[in-house]
């Protein structure tokens, strides 16, 4: 065992604690420790809870003294973007507008998650409302990235990318509406999962757009969001929306080989206006694929710059229609930012906003048949590494839009289209700053992702890459 | 479909209740324009009997593969 137990990873930790090997107070300590450590340098942490979560772990070990080990995740300390309710708990959503929101409920995949044993380490920061893909925050100062301090983590769970990188929590639920989950995890070096829209109960997140909004986890590996999705998928009375039927077993996928599976390459959009290292580290990650014995297959999409169109005005117009209310009555109260973005929505005639709703069938029908013969794709999270703070802060410029469409011009398609997205660590550059890529599925087939994830990371350790304080 | 103007931006706003300045409104056409272009070459082609819903009866058909 490591000396430091908050090195470990999920599922190895939550055993540990079970075999006594370790106790969850050792465990929550040796978080609180490296927490007090990073937190002035990485601002990820929108509340730290260290003396509610010491009681919570001598709770834990206390029950499974006697025999009550809660679920698989007895006493693992976790903290999560501050989006998820919390009955009794202050939930900010990254704004000075809900700055003292108080949640009456407790949101359903938090509580699915407390019900598998976890405990509540704090709060991690975020963008604004989860509407912004940077990690600036106007009201909370920018989070930085573990790898480089002066650079971006990506946004909106940006407390969650740089949490779970710097090992301050062993992972973290995060939200994907236009990139939201893998762009953190592409800057900060960590495995984020985007889930199929339906798939996890929205029941309880802050939401931003009803069409678009998807719950999933950062964590460390692949293996760990397997098992944080296992327990949090699912039907759910509270959201009619969360699919019922029988899920697959998450956990079991990620022990399959990849030999044999076909991996797609797109021919264009995906592949083009590279960074030039990133074009490297795709490369690399295809050469990793084919040595573990996958087919490697090129793949003409449809036009994917339509889907972003559509994307952007599905977007705009529900994130307006849910702030309404606050543009009229708060407007001060909002970041430049996003307070722009949100105008954006006033712009879009709902015959505009109804068309990109009765195209996503056809367009998603599309793009399933230009996949038909492979098992998942293989594209960038983004052009780019992480940019630096400075640099990135646009702010409500003139061109402040174009600087976040360039940046998630790869996820925004594959939200409109509802698919799940699964972000692996697969290099770094030369200066040291991580570089992920995606591996998108069909609908509802995390367990195919995770799959060809698991056995990207047995074959490298891009994951296992720990950022060391300056 | 043509992206809005910001003098037609100011109208939507004011109709919806949320009133912006020219400045503002000017931004946003400079912000939001974008989607239009995007979204152009689908506007106006789709078929008289698409409902929104078939995005979950296709998302829900099996797989092929």
């Amino acid at each position: 065992m490591s000396t430091e137990p908050a090195l470990m990873s999920l599922t190895s930790v939550a055993q540990a604690i079970a075999d006594k090997r370790v106790s969850s107070r050792e465990v929550t300590q040796s978080c609180l420790e490296r927490i007090a450590r990073w937190q002035p340098h990485l601002n990820a942490f929108m509340a730290i809870e260290a003396e509610a979560a010491l009681k919570a772990a001598n709770a834990a070990d206390a029950a499974l003294a006697q025999g009550g080990r809660r679920g698989a995740l007895h006493g693992v300390p976790l903290a999560h973007k501050d989006m998820y309710y919390e009955e009794g708990h202050v939930v900010t959503c990254g704004s000075r507008i809900r700055r003292d929101f108080v949640a009456a409920t407790t949101s359903t995949a938090l509580q699915r998650l407390k019900d598998a044993g976890t405990i509540r380490l704090g709060s991690l920061q975020m963008a604004e409302f989860a509407y912004g893909p940077t990690g600036h925050n106007s009201h909370y100062g920018p989070v930085h990235n573990p790898f480089a301090l002066d650079r971006i983590t990506g946004g909106s769970s940006s407390g969650s990318g740089a949490a779970v990188a710097a090992r301050l929590t062993f992972a973290a639920l995060g939200s994907d509406t236009g990139g939201s989950i893998r762009m953190p995890a592409h800057f900060c070096g960590v495995t984020g999962l985007k889930t199929t829209v339906g798939r996890v109960s929205r029941a309880g997140a802050m939401p931003l757009s009803q069409s678009l909004d998807t719950v999933g986890p950062l964590a460390r590996s692949a293996e760990d969001c397997a098992v944080l999705l296992g327990l949090m998928a699912g039907a759910d009375p509270a959201d009619p929306t969360a699919v019922a039927g029988p899920l697959p077993d998450f956990a079991a996928a990620t022990t399959g080989s990849i030999k044999g599976l076909t991996i797609g390459v797109p021919t264009a959009f995906y592949v083009d206006d590279l960074d030039a290292e990133v074009a490297g580290v795709l490369d690399a990650t295809i050469a990793v694929f084919k040595r573990e014995g996958a087919n490697i297959v090129q793949v003409d999409l449809p036009d994917q710059r339509q889907l972003t169109g559509a994307s952007q005005l599905v977007l705009a117009v529900e994130a307006a229609a849910f702030h309404k209310r606050w543009m009229i009555e708060r407007p001060q109260d909002y970041g430049p930012q996003v307070l722009m973005r949100l105008q954006n929505g006033l712009a879009v005639p709902a015959v505009s906003y109804l068309e990109a709703l009765r195209w996503r069938g056809p367009a998603l029908a599309a793009y399933l048949a230009a996949v038909s013969d492979v098992d998942a794709l293989i594209a960038p999270v983004s052009p780019i590494p992480a940019p630096t703070i400075a640099e990135s802060d646009v702010g409500n410029g003139a061109d402040a839009e174009a600087v976040i469409q360039q940046l998630t011009r790869f996820t925004r398609p594959i939200n409109y289209l509802g698919l799940p997205a699964l972000s692996i660590p697969s290099g770094f550059t030369r200066d040291g700053l991580p570089v992920g890529m995606q591996l998108v599925g069909r609908s509802f087939d995390e367990a195919m992702l995770l799959r060809i994830g698991a056995a990207f990371q047995r074959a490298t350790d891009f994951h296992d890459r720990v950022p060391r304080l300056p | 479909m043509t992206r809005p103007t910001a003098k037609e931006i100011k109208a939507m706003a004011d109709v919806a209740g949320v009133p912006v300045d020219a400045d503002v409104a000017a931004r946003i056409a400079n912000s939001i324009g974008p989607a239009f272009d995007g979204f152009a070459a689908i506007a106006g082609t789709l078929p008289f009997d698409l409902e929104p819903s078939t995005f979950v009866v296709v998302q829900t058909a099996k797989a092929k593969r």
